[in-house]
């Protein structure tokens, strides 16, 4: 159990730095709350109406495949980084893989998400 | 570079393709052609078939994946589930799914890939990346009448549900990476076998993996007590999707348990490891598998929860098998779960075709059917008798030799106690025979089956006959499969 005891002794000072800290900040911030100060946070704006509005579905779309194509650029950096040396498998293997992702795209297209109604 | 074989990962990579091709050409062809699609769509299966015989039997990508008979004999189980599935969904296509045909289609072709790669998954990582690809598709197959409260229900349900137990397999997976320090399940069994031999410490940990790989898979199997998603989602999903879940994806969580249990954790088996010792810990969930999925069942009037209790049910005998941790047990689990795909996917056949003509579920409006309907009765009749365990069917020969390797092992009280609740079973699968033959008639039914559905139902019935009275190639072919793991 000895390599354990490390972990739990790690978890504890690991908890307690965070309990720590906002003992401090209590200790020394000063306390002044206002009618402004405790209002929801929405980019220094004053917030309007309800949160629970109806947004377009297509925001939701678009979102979805930006992050398809987001994540597919951070797989190609490191791909592009080390392309010196992994040759023409790599390269190959890449086109099947964007290949893969430009059919989803066709697949939007095909199916008229990308048009703005 | 280093030696990929990618000649064993064509059928998987066939399928996927055609998955592709399926939702593209529906796409194309503006969805003129729903019966056009569902052709295609088993044909594609069929040829995966073709070249799963042509290219087999190896290992390719360092071990993460082999094709081994194991995999070879659940694959054959998976295409067999998809392919029925597919079969009986024509009518619900045609009626109550416009929009989204190709999808439907290619969504359990990747499903069946998931299950394809998980059976073949030599370690961890791959195992439970196949398990995720088994499950992912079919969240959104049970959801898939979106106007229908109960179905999306149902998918949502199954996503909350399969998403927790994924998170708890795979803690238990990080923990037993974390003792064995491989993710490889061979490794993992010499890892463990040593540090157990050569320290003290690690009994709360082992076990504590067990627990969660033990939860995790029992989730996707619906085994008690883990099972309470599944009436619902069963009932909810549409039904040759919840034909699906209950052979296709109830055989992936079987070879999953067998790859992490049978051959990783072989060494805690046995009931000497007390109390690391799995052997025990699923002969009770068996029993209780066994207990409470027969006696729920005794009181559903829809016909879709009385099977999905029925199938936690029949997963409890199936455990029975798997605990003997032998030969005979690996090898009629293999035998029984391919026994269980022609009763259960023709049962559910039944079902959707009775629902797609009346609209109904519920076992009293299947009152007085073998007068209109004779042909498809008989086989309904037949399909049950089989799940019930009944002689000359397939499956009285599967329980068999499932309660044969549980005496074998010496678990005597569970193969009691299957013999006692299967017999409890005999009453709810003849309720429906009763209802169809013998209540007084109702006039209205008339059955119209779809060309593919009468194939899928003419296959169950050969199935079941033909490997009732002549089980051998099969059986051997499953008792084949426990050469991987060494028995």
């Amino acid at each position: 159990m000895d390599q354990y005891l490390s972990v739990l002794i790690f978890l504890l000072v690991g908890v307690g730095i965070v309990l720590f800290t906002f003992f401090i900040a209590r200790l020394i911030r000063p306390h002044n709350p206002y009618k402004e100060k405790n209002q929801t946070y929405e980019c220094a704006e004053a917030p309007v109406g309800n949160s629970w509005v109806k947004f377009n579905n297509h925001f939701y779309i678009f979102a979805l495949i930006f992050v398809v194509f987001d994540v597919e650029a951070v797989f190609l950096f490191p791909w592009a980084v080390a392309f010196g040396q992994l040759g023409l498998f790599a390269l190959v293997e890449m086109i099947i893989f964007i290949a893969i992702l430009v059919f989803g795209l066709y697949y939007a297209w095909k199916k008229g998400v990308l048009k703005w109604v | 570079m280093p030696d990929y074989n990618l000649r064993l990962i064509i059928p998987e990579i066939f399928l996927f393709l055609w998955a592709l091709f399926i939702i593209a050409f529906d796409l194309g062809t503006k969805r003129k052609n729903p019966k056009l699609i569902g052709y295609l769509t088993m044909g594609g299966i069929a040829a995966t078939a073709v070249l799963l015989y042509l290219y087999h039997g190896g290992i390719s990508f360092n071990n993460m994946f082999k094709s081994d008979p194991l995999a070879l004999f659940f694959k054959v189980i998976f295409l067999g589930s998809a392919f029925m599935a597919v079969g009986s969904s024509f009518d619900i296509i045609a009626q109550k799914i416009k929009n989204h045909r190709g999808e439907f289609f290619g969504l359990v072709l990747f499903s069946t890939v998931g299950m394809m790669f998980l059976a073949s998954a030599g370690e961890l990582i791959s195992l439970y990346i196949g398990l995720e690809l088994t499950t992912i598709p079919l969240f959104i197959l049970a959801a898939y009448y979106k106007d229908d409260r109960i179905s999306v229900e149902a998918g949502l349900k199954y996503l909350v549900i399969g998403a927790f137990s994924s998170a708890i397999l795979l803690y238990g997976l990080s923990l037993l990476y974390g003792l064995s320090g491989t993710t490889d399940i061979v490794m993992m069994k010499i890892n463990l076998a040593l540090l157990y031999l050569n320290t003290n410490g690690i009994g709360w940990a082992l076990l504590m993996a067990i627990v969660m790989v033990l939860a995790g898979i029992g989730f996707k199997l619906a085994l008690v007590p883990f099972h309470m998603w599944a009436p619902d989602v069963y009932q909810g999903a549409p039904t040759p999707i919840t034909a699906l879940l209950s052979v296709g994806s109830k055989a992936a969580g079987v070879v999953a348990f067998m790859r992490i249990f049978i051959d990783g954790l072989y060494g805690f088996a046995d009931a000497v490891m007390f109390p690391l010792d799995w052997g025990n810990i699923v002969a009770v969930l068996a029993a209780a598998a066994m207990i409470l999925g027969n006696i729920s069942a005794l009181r559903q009037k829809n016909i879709k929860r009385m099977l999905a209790y029925s199938s936690i049910a029949q997963i409890g005998y199936v455990m029975v098998g798997m605990v003997a941790v032998s030969e005979l047990g690996v090898g009629s689990v293999g035998y029984y779960m391919f026994i269980y795909l022609f009763a259960n996917m023709g049962a559910f056949a039944v079902a959707t075709i009775f629902n797609d003509n009346t609209g109904s579920d519920s076992i009293a409006s299947y009152a007085g059917l073998s007068k209109s309907s004779p042909m498809i009765s008989a086989f309904m009749a037949i399909f049950l008798l089989s799940l019930a365990g009944i002689p000359p069917l397939a499956g009285f020969a599967a329980k068999f030799f499932v309660f044969a390797a549980g005496i074998q092992a010496g678990y005597t009280w569970l193969v009691i106690l299957a013999l006692l609740t299967a017999v409890v079973s005999l009453y709810y699968y003849a309720n429906v025979i009763k209802m169809m033959y013998f209540a007084p008639d109702n006039p209205t039914i008339k059955l119209n089956t779809p060309l593919s559905a009468n194939i899928v139902l003419i296959i169950g019935v050969a199935g079941l006959i033909i490997f009732g009275v002549y089980p051998e190639p099969i059986l051997n072919f499953a008792l084949d499969t426990a050469r991987v793991f060494g028995f």
